[in-house]
């Protein structure tokens, strides 16, 4: 009975049926929906009391200063990548610079203060303290050589 | 067939508290979040369903040996680009992706492609226009260029970080 089970699970060739890979991927979602549920709720509560104006006035003093503003705001500020965009660009209208814009944009993306004890729970602590801590600092890097690099092209 | 193990649960213990608190202190700001918080849910369930569909290809179609091959510890530089790929083509926000990854690196993908996937999502083709229209095409082509550069030496660096650990837990 139970090798029966296993033949309709697997191809002769050791290979899952698609039925089979299927309700794996299912259950590997399912089992990290707490998870979702959690990220998106704490952003909910992020994007009603966390209001781009608020945002702005932390900018404006040097433009190192504003790098790392940029960077810290973009990863707190999880959320659609779209509205990172639409934030930068008010941003830009008060005159912020374009590394402190670029930090902005690319730590929403790529970093996400709110997703670490998720990103932990999952990939474990010491890739997780990798990861975003080399994610941080190429951010910082990347802003600066984009705009030093764009200087000598325009 | 491996057994259902959710993650996450106490965060979400944590959060669900932090919410029933903030509906009791201050419920209009608490509805507004909530509000966010299901329309995030909303907009995200086309993006589940792909993830899904896709992690059932990958199940399918890339069992641990080819995953070794592929993305495994000799995939070189054909691992690298098709996560430089897959991140860029990625949609949704980053914990979306979490599952699928994870079911990956139990299959034998590296950590450091892992990495480069995460960080070339940062390149965002549907929202290219968007740059464009902030930073000018010189600067957004360059930005991107570095994007990737520095996706593959962030995923080098996980290695080298990763293969340390394991060859000092091989000493000890």
């Amino acid at each position: 009975m139970k090798q029966e089970n296993k033949k309709n699970n697997n191809n002769n060739n050791g290979t899952p049926t698609i039925k089979k890979a299927f309700v794996g991927a299912l259950k590997n979602f399912i089992s990290t929906l707490p998870m979702i549920i959690a990220i998106t709720g704490l952003i909910g509560l992020f994007q009603t009391y966390i209001t781009p104006s608020m945002l702005s006035n932390l900018f404006g003093f040097s433009d190192i200063s504003d790098t790392l503003i940029g960077t810290f705001t973009g990863a707190i500020s999880s959320g659609n990548g779209a509205v990172s965009y639409v934030v930068a660009e008010g941003l830009k209208a008060q005159g912020v610079s374009i590394y402190a814009l670029s930090a902005f944009i690319l730590a929403w993306v790529t970093l996400g203060f709110i997703q670490i004890p998720a990103e932990s729970s999952i990939f474990g602590v010491r890739f997780t303290l990798i990861r975003n801590i080399l994610a941080l600092f190429s951010t910082i890097l990347i802003s600066y050589l984009a705009v030093v690099t764009a200087g000598i092209f325009v | 067939m491996k057994k259902l193990e959710f993650k996450g649960i106490k965060f979400l213990a944590i959060v669900s508290i932090v919410y029933l608190m903030v509906f009791m202190f201050d419920l209009e700001n608490g509805l507004v979040g909530f509000e966010y918080f299901t329309n995030i849910i909303i907009k995200l369930l086309p993006i589940f369903l792909f993830i899904i569909i896709l992690t059932t290809l990958i199940n399918y179609f890339l069992q641990p040996k080819k995953m070794m091959k592929h993305f495994g510890k000799d995939s070189g530089k054909k691992g690298i680009f098709y996560m430089l790929l897959g991140g860029t083509l990625s949609h949704g926000p980053m914990y979306a992706w979490y599952g699928m990854l994870e079911d990956m690196r139990k299959h034998g993908a590296k950590d450091g492609l892992i990495v480069i996937f995460l960080y070339a999502r940062a390149i965002k083709l549907p929202l290219l226009p968007f740059m464009i229209g902030i930073f000018g095409i010189t600067f957004t082509i360059i930005i991107n260029i570095y994007i990737l550069i520095f996706a593959i030496l962030q995923g080098k660096i996980m290695d080298s970080f990763m293969d340390k650990s394991i060859d000092n837990k091989k000493e000890n």
